[in-house]
């Protein structure tokens, strides 16, 4: 049989598939049109930006920006800060929604469960805004976190002013507000463990924790090594919107990171360029730790995005 | 079929060719049109001009929408003051406003797209990096020299009749690039200072204070006889107040750049002075004499705490705190009332040598004429009517009849306005009918403020916090030239942020004033000689001009 060009094989497969390449279509469009074109835009990191001029006609500057961030007295305690703020919440944060899942899978009462869910899941639609602007007048001197921290015979001070409270904080409210809505992805996974497994280790003389490491953690492994991979990805990609509502100068020092120091020198002071750098520098970092944990992860187990 | 289909193809080509011919056809026409009724206008100026224009096309105009409009109203073109505006002119202006509390933002996201309004409201001077001379330089906005020549016969009579606002309102290069926002009489620029509970203080016994050391006695009774939590409580996160701190004035010295005896500029945050006054708010601090959540303050949590009397002084506006703390409060407590404070002095009796005090053209609210407007005349005609004889009326008292009346030659708000029919207060409807109350590019007037505030203790503030010679030590609206004004902004950025989390470190207490020195030390090392090299350049210029 005669080996069929590339141009043929795209056209069979997509006489065959049609309607699946109609609706990725979409998808692409998106991708395209707001990730990968955009992508051009970060070359003014290497420029000297001004709108009048337009991406194409600023002039080249090198590696400017980036030597200008890496000389920052700043660079330092940003980095610290960035990667300290996010290793803590995935090492609390990322057990949170599993640990939260094992729990609720082992809920024998209907309604108890069902309730218990819903309000795990309401924090995660509670505008950030409104979230910071509760954690601000709760952490106050007169607020509940201190009525709370009174009652067990405290001392009322301004919580969000102390910077060894700061990550505290932040980490601890990210979980209260994501660990209900992270659970659901594992609650699926937990349903689909085979029964016939549990009846089988019962037989064995297994208990609940026997089976519950056994059978039920094997059981959504998969689904635990990828979320971690997706998550490693997004290890330095730490939003700004949480950071600059919450922080004030009191704390900068364990409060400031990469992209809230960004959101300043760029939006505040119109330094594009130099911001632009910075998240260039930032992306770069994200892209290195996801290509390592993939490696680890494929190195130790089956389980990989590719 | 093949044949028929290509002609059918060839047909429709046709017609949308001659469609198109017929478009550019119709078009020339228009701009032939146009270009008559320029050439019309132009005559116009040279003899007699006249409002309203003719009609034509709408111009966008970017503001801030403000926060006494905003309440009643989504866009500043649904207010009568616009409307009016509009049609005095003969301009449809379409307002274009960013979210509140994210002018900056979206003032750089505009910017950044390129495809900008035609005119734009904004702090032109102090919020544009790289200062107005760079924004000509980008192609950001118009230099106006010619636009005032030709179109502007009322700015540019104002503007001879008071050099000293000419001077402020052009670059070293002598470009004019805005429509200012002018404050029209000295007494409009004393706008914050210090107010307490002046019924606390008679009961008490005791005196408005004037010193440092009365007010830690006044302060002091307040926690220990009154009971409450936190004696002072100024909106902290505000960069306006933090400026313009009265304690820090006592001192004789300021967190920023000030002019000091001898004409120099200095920069307050690093000096003995400077020291001392942190040594204060620290010492205040530790007694429990200041809020002790300062840092993470905001406006709403100020207000209930100094309505409900869990707070006793404060600093801020007359209108919009003192007035309308003071209306609030007196609901539940009919004997509430506020005080202004004088900036206060290490001794008795010294006149306060520091105290704040705005430029009559603070920089803020002013309008330039973007790169992308098409009628530069119109815009110009639309903007200078706020600087002749009605336009002032129309900005600083609304529409004869519906928000004012002449009363022996002295506008005087109607009922409507001062006590509004659906219950808005005094702020919200005036900022219905004019933009006096607030800002905007025009002069402000005088015979407003006389009756904004209703409350005697409000109408002393002018008096009680302008009396200082804050006017000598105050920075002019100066002008950096763009190549220094990015070596200054880089510099700054890093010591401001630096000043700003020792500040409060210092007065927490969780940094010792023992390492003032290295802190000093520290923002000299970060290039504040360059920075202070670039402010007296721009000074000298300044006053060169």
């Amino acid at each position: 049989m005669k080996e069929l060009s590339l141009f043929d094989k795209v056209k069979k497969d997509w006489m065959r598939n049609k309607s699946l390449y109609i609706m990725v279509l979409p998808v692409l469009i998106f991708f395209i049109l707001f990730h990968y074109k955009p992508m051009y835009g970060a070359i003014i990191a290497f420029k000297d930006y001004t709108p009048a001029l337009g991406i194409a006609e600023s002039p080249w500057v090198g590696l400017e920006n980036f030597s200008r961030f890496f000389s920052s007295v700043y660079f330092g305690r940003l980095i610290r800060n960035t990667i300290l703020l996010s290793v803590y919440s995935l090492i609390f944060g990322f057990p949170a929604p599993i640990i939260l899942a094992l729990l609720l899978n082992e809920v024998r009462s209907k309604k108890f469960k069902g309730l218990t869910q819903t309000v795990t899941y309401l924090p995660h639609f509670i505008s950030m805004i409104v979230v910071t602007g509760m954690l601000v007048d709760f952490s106050m001197t007169s607020g509940l976190f201190n009525d709370i921290i009174e009652l067990f015979g405290g001392e009322r001070s301004p919580l969000l002013q102390n910077p060894d409270l700061y990550r505290t904080i932040y980490v601890a409210s990210g979980i209260w507000q994501e660990a209900g809505w992270g659970s659901i992805i594992y609650l699926s996974a937990l349903s689909g463990v085979d029964s016939q497994l549990y009846e089988a280790a019962q037989i064995d003389g297994a208990g609940k924790w026997k089976q519950l490491l056994n059978v039920t953690l094997p059981g959504i492994m998969p689904t635990i090594v990828i979320m971690f991979i997706l998550k490693m990805g997004t290890l330095m990609n730490m939003g700004y919107e949480k950071t600059i509502l919450l922080y004030n100068p009191a704390t900068y020092e364990t409060a400031d990171i990469i992209s809230s120091y960004i959101y300043r020198i760029g939006l505040l002071d119109q330094d594009w360029s130099y911001s632009t750098a910075i998240g260039l520098f930032n992306s770069v970092i994200n892209f290195a730790l996801l290509l390592i944990t993939n490696k680890l992860a494929r190195k130790c187990g089956e389980t990989s995005l590719w | 079929m093949k044949h028929r289909k290509t002609a059918l193809l060839f047909t429709m080509a046709m017609t949308f060719a001659l469609a198109g011919c017929g478009q550019k056809a119709g078009q020339e026409q228009t701009t032939a049109a146009t270009s008559a009724a320029e050439g019309e206008q132009q005559t116009q100026t040279a003899g007699e001009f006249s409002y309203p224009m003719q009609a034509g096309d709408a111009l966008t105009y970017w503001c801030e929408l403000q926060g006494t409009v905003s309440p009643n109203f989504s866009n500043l073109g649904e207010t009568p003051f616009a409307k009016a505006w509009m049609q005095e002119t003969g301009v449809t202006i379409e307002f274009m406003h960013p979210p509140t509390g994210q002018i900056k933002e979206q003032f750089s996201l505009i910017l950044a797209d390129g495809n900008l309004p035609d005119m734009m409201e904004y702090s032109w001077v102090k919020d544009y990096p790289g200062g107005p001379e760079k924004a000509i330089k980008d192609g950001v906005i118009l230099p106006l020299n010619d636009v005032f020549e030709q179109y502007c016969p009322n700015i540019t009579a104002y503007l001879k009749e008071h050099p000293e606002v000419d001077k402020m309102i052009k670059t070293d290069d002598g470009h004019y690039y805005v429509f200012p926002f002018i404050r029209g009489d000295e007494k409009l620029c004393n706008t914050i200072g210090l107010m307490l509970r002046q019924d606390w203080l008679e009961e008490l016994n005791l005196e408005v204070p004037e010193t440092i050391e009365e007010w830690h006695t006044v302060l002091t009774a307040f926690k220990n006889e009154k009971g409450v939590a936190a004696p002072y409580c100024p909106e902290w996160t505000r960069d306006d107040f933090k400026d313009n701190d009265p304690f820090a004035y006592a001192f004789n010295t300021c967190r920023g750049f000030y002019i000091d005896d001898n004409g120099q500029v200095k920069f307050g945050a690093i000096e003995e002075n400077y020291k001392n006054y942190l040594e204060l708010m620290k010492q205040w601090y530790e007694e429990g004499l200041i809020d002790p959540d300062m840092a993470t303050l905001k406006f709403d949590q100020v207000s209930a705490k100094m309505t409900n009397g869990s707070a006793g002084a404060s600093m801020g506006f007359a209108g919009s705190r003192m007035g309308a703390w003071i209306t609030a409060a007196q609901g539940n407590e009919p004997d509430y009332m506020l005080v202004a404070a004088p900036y206060p002095t290490l001794e008795k009796g010294a006149k306060p040598e520091f105290g704040q005090m705005d430029n009559q053209y603070p920089g803020t609210a002013s309008v330039a004429i973007t790169s992308s407007c098409k009628d530069v005349e119109r815009a110009a005609r639309l903007l200078d009517y706020a600087y002749g004889e009605e336009g002032h009326m129309l900005f600083n008292f609304g529409v004869e009849g519906e928000s004012y009346e002449m009363k022996e030659d002295y506008p005087t708000y109607t009922d409507w306005v001062m006590t509004n029919p659906d219950g808005w207060p005094v702020s919200q409807a005036m900022s219905a009918y004019i933009r006096g109350n607030y800002n905007g590019p025009f002069v402000q007037d005088l015979r407003y403020l006389e009756q904004y505030y209703t409350i005697d203790q409000q109408k002393e503030t002018p008096d009680v916090w302008g009396n200082s010679n804050a006017k000598s030590h105050k920075m002019p609206p100066v002008t950096p030239t763009s190549e220094e004004s990015k070596e200054y902004s880089t510099i700054m950025n890093e010591i401001n942020t630096y000043r700003d989390e020792m500040v409060l470190k210092f007065i927490f207490g969780t940094e010792s004033l023992d390492n003032f020195d290295t802190y000093v030390k520290n923002i000299e090392n970060m290039g504040l000689q360059r920075a202070l090299e670039i402010q007296s350049s721009a000074l000298e210029r300044y006053n060169a001009r």
